[in-house]
């Protein structure tokens, strides 16, 4: 059994709680008081919040930087690190800074390419070289040497140890799906501890592919916690369900969308529907909660979702 | 099958050097075209000069034309229009460079003669004209020439009459554009 | 093959304007085989130069010369006759051509006429896809024939990203394969999927130009 790390996140999961995840994601500035504005908001309301590296390759107030700020507010991040913008030698580094720092919980991604940089609204910064020395799997690897065997990749010591309750990503519906799980155990292998999946609106789906997790033994190794974006509109469904790869949207639930005399209030109640259902799949530990550009919505939906007071744990 | 396309300059070129020969193989169609590029520092006997003519060239599919326009040497200059012919064995052998080498030479348009697509001699070569007529548009508005310069004609059996009338057209169509620059060296 | 695009006509154009008499030379292998830099790009760049030129009021000399290959000094030797004549060289072969000239007719200046950028194949007429990435250590006999660090735009080593579209194609560009995609497929296919299920570990990057400029002896050959 792993040593606690001293992560709310994992003493939540240990306990058999269910456990609840939010975003923040990092101004693009310098204000900390924007981010402590989020803080305010979405206090209470989760075990751990996420904070994005640079996400779609926009700059953006670094997550080491913002998850401080979390925690200086009393709110525990997760730290979320991208291979698209550092080297092996930049990420332990920070790794070791954000541990110095309080950070305990970490989620290793691969970073979104900044060729797509800003969503089309900003310039990005498309002409940057990227880095990808690392992709994610490995990343899982190394912060799992740093924690376990005070190790860097490659060989060479820290002392002492940084041990980190490590998150990974899954997008179960995304082609080839027969390596999908796969890829799921070899996150789990390296070292993954809990995982956030890409948004989930096909529960039939999903709940097929949590079930082949399961069949493979992965779900009792590694907590996995859907994710659940708060949907406002036919629009943004419609474009999610066309536009963004892992994303599947139910025919029944665009047309419900689309034929709502009130869309938000519909969102609402899509999103209590889906984690209701979340909740009563077989492996599932826990929910991730985002709203895009909306995070004031995110408290009363939690509450709705009967999922308030969140534990503390001593 | 080996097919050997030899470009007959007539009246256009009269000093003509071949500086050189080169076969070029072409793997993806697996047949061997010979490209004989003709260089020189400048293209023999200059377009008329002082004078202002449209001048059009004409590069003709040599069996797209009737027998009259075949055997008749081109070099015509009437009604504010000069005209060039030069015979090619098939429109696929106009190549972008000769188009570029012409108008460098100061001819104020250009004009491929072609086959119908589905009439080609040798199958798909006519098909090509369009894409590389396409490519030398971008090219030349790139350095600030209008693209209407080069333009193509389809049709089987052409009179000289007929051809005498495309080079009108084309003179019409740039009519606007002012001598090319390249003359008056 | 090395693969080049020319570049902008202005910026071409720029450079030549204060010469009075160019050659501009062309290479008969990798970039004539992606219509860069061979004969008949050579014989297209040099009438569209001119012609710019003279519209900048600059009537530059032009002599053209295309060799067998850029990168060998005894066919770069063939070009000095030429050189002794001008007072600029625009190559457009790669730029390891271009250097070549630069090194060998120095001080004469030499311009490059194209961007080298990639290492590519012809799939089809008129498409060239880059397929290798120069990393000097190469993963093709365990990815099943398909490169994922030229082809996967993050390089990466363990599987796709969340990035593949419902057809297979990667979210960066609707036409190019998720090439995660294609290896797990082929693995599939001759059964040897559970070979992609053992991590591959960190990539040792330092055998290209990460390990600093490259220079490799070989004493049999001197």
């Amino acid at each position: 059994m792993k040593t606690p790390v001293g992560s709310n996140l994992e003493s939540i999961l240990a306990g058999d709680h269910f456990a609840v995840t939010a975003e923040v994601g990092p101004p693009r500035g310098p204000d900390p008081a924007e981010v402590i504005k989020k803080a305010e908001i979405l206090r209470g309301v989760a075990d751990a919040y996420n904070v994005t590296d640079n996400q779609t390759a926009v700059v953006r107030m670094s997550s080491i930087a913002a998850s401080k700020v979390l925690l200086q507010q009393g709110l525990e991040p997760v730290m979320q690190i991208v291979c698209r913008d550092r080297n092996r030698i930049a990420i332990q580094s920070d790794l070791l800074g954000a541990w110095a720092l309080g950070m305990r919980n970490v989620l290793c991604l691969s970073g979104d390419h900044q060729s797509a940089g800003g969503g089309g609204k900003l310039k990005g910064h498309p002409c940057a070289k990227n880095v990808y020395d690392i992709d994610s799997i490995q990343l899982i690897s190394i912060v799992k040497g740093l924690g376990d065997d005070a190790v860097q990749d490659g060989g060479d010591s820290i002392s002492p140890a940084a041990p980190f309750f490590i998150g990974a990503a899954w997008t179960p519906l995304g082609p080839p799906e027969k390596f999908r799980t796969i890829r799921l155990a070899k996150k789990i292998d390296a070292g993954a501890d809990f995982i956030q999946t890409q948004a989930v609106y096909d529960i039939k789906h999903f709940a097929e592919a949590v079930r082949r997790a399961e069949d493979m033994g992965l779900t009792d190794r590694a907590a996995i916690l859907p994710g659940i974006i708060v949907p406002r509109s036919v629009g943004m469904l419609k474009y999610m369900n066309a536009n963004v790869p892992g994303i599947e949207v139910p025919d029944d639930m665009i047309k419900r969308m689309k034929d709502a005399a009130e869309p938000k209030a519909e969102g609402i109640k899509i999103t209590l529907e889906l984690i209701e259902a979340v909740k009563n799949l077989s492996g599932i530990k826990g929910v991730h909660l985002q709203a895009i550009e909306a995070e004031e919505l995110l408290p009363d939906v939690i509450k709705a979702a009967g999922l308030l007071p969140r534990p503390e744990i001593e | 099958m080996i097919q050997y396309c030899t470009i007959l300059f007539k009246e256009f070129i009269t000093a003509s050097e071949v500086s050189s020969v080169c076969m070029v193989p072409k793997s993806s169609e697996g047949y061997i075209l010979s490209c004989f590029y003709v260089w020189e520092g400048n293209m023999g006997s200059k377009l008329n000069r002082g004078n202002q003519d449209r001048e059009v060239v004409l590069l003709c599919c040599q069996h797209c034309l009737n027998g009259e326009a075949k055997d008749s040497i081109w070099s015509l200059g009437a009604q504010g229009v000069s005209i060039r012919t030069i015979m090619m064995p098939c429109s696929s052998k106009v190549e972008v460079p000769y188009i570029l080498k012409i108008l460098e030479a100061g001819a104020d348009g250009v004009e491929i003669i072609a086959c119908p697509k589905q009439s080609c001699k040798f199958l798909v070569g006519s098909l090509r004209a369009e894409k590389r007529i396409e490519y030398i548009h971008e090219l030349l508005e790139k350095i600030g020439y209008a693209g209407e310069r080069v333009g193509i004609s389809r049709k089987l059996s052409q009179s000289p009459e007929e051809l005498f009338d495309i080079a009108k057209a084309r003179a019409k169509a740039i009519e606007n554009l002012g001598l090319n620059p390249m003359k008056g060296e | 093959m090395i693969f080049a695009e020319w570049k902008p006509l202005d910026e071409l154009i720029d450079k030549l304007k204060s010469h009075n008499k160019l050659l501009l030379a062309g290479c008969a292998t990798c970039v004539a085989e992606c219509a860069a830099g061979g004969e008949k790009e050579v014989e297209t760049l040099a009438p569209l130069l001119r012609m710019a030129l003279k519209k900048h009021g600059c009537s530059i000399e032009i002599v053209t010369c295309t060799i067998e290959k850029q990168c060998e000094w005894e066919f770069v030797e063939e070009l000095a006759e030429k050189a002794e004549e001008v007072d600029a060289i625009m190559s457009i072969a790669c730029g390891i051509g271009t250097q070549a000239l630069a090194e060998r007719y120095d001080p004469i200046p030499v311009y490059p006429g194209v961007n080298t950028s990639a290492l590519t194949i012809r799939e089809e007429d008129g498409l060239w896809v880059a397929r290798c990435a120069a990393c000097g250590d190469c993963v093709l006999g365990e990815t099943f024939g398909y490169c994922p660090i030229a082809r996967c735009a993050k390089s990466l080593l363990n599987g796709p990203c969340g990035g593949t579209r419902k057809n297979g194609k990667c979210e960066l560009d609707e036409d190019v394969d998720c090439i995660w995609n294609l290896i797990v497929e082929r693995a599939d296919e001759r059964g040897q999927l559970e070979s992609l299920s053992q991590m591959k570990k960190t990539k040792d990057w330092s055998n290209s130009r990460h390990g600093g400029p490259k220079r490799v002896i070989r004493e049999d050959l001197r």
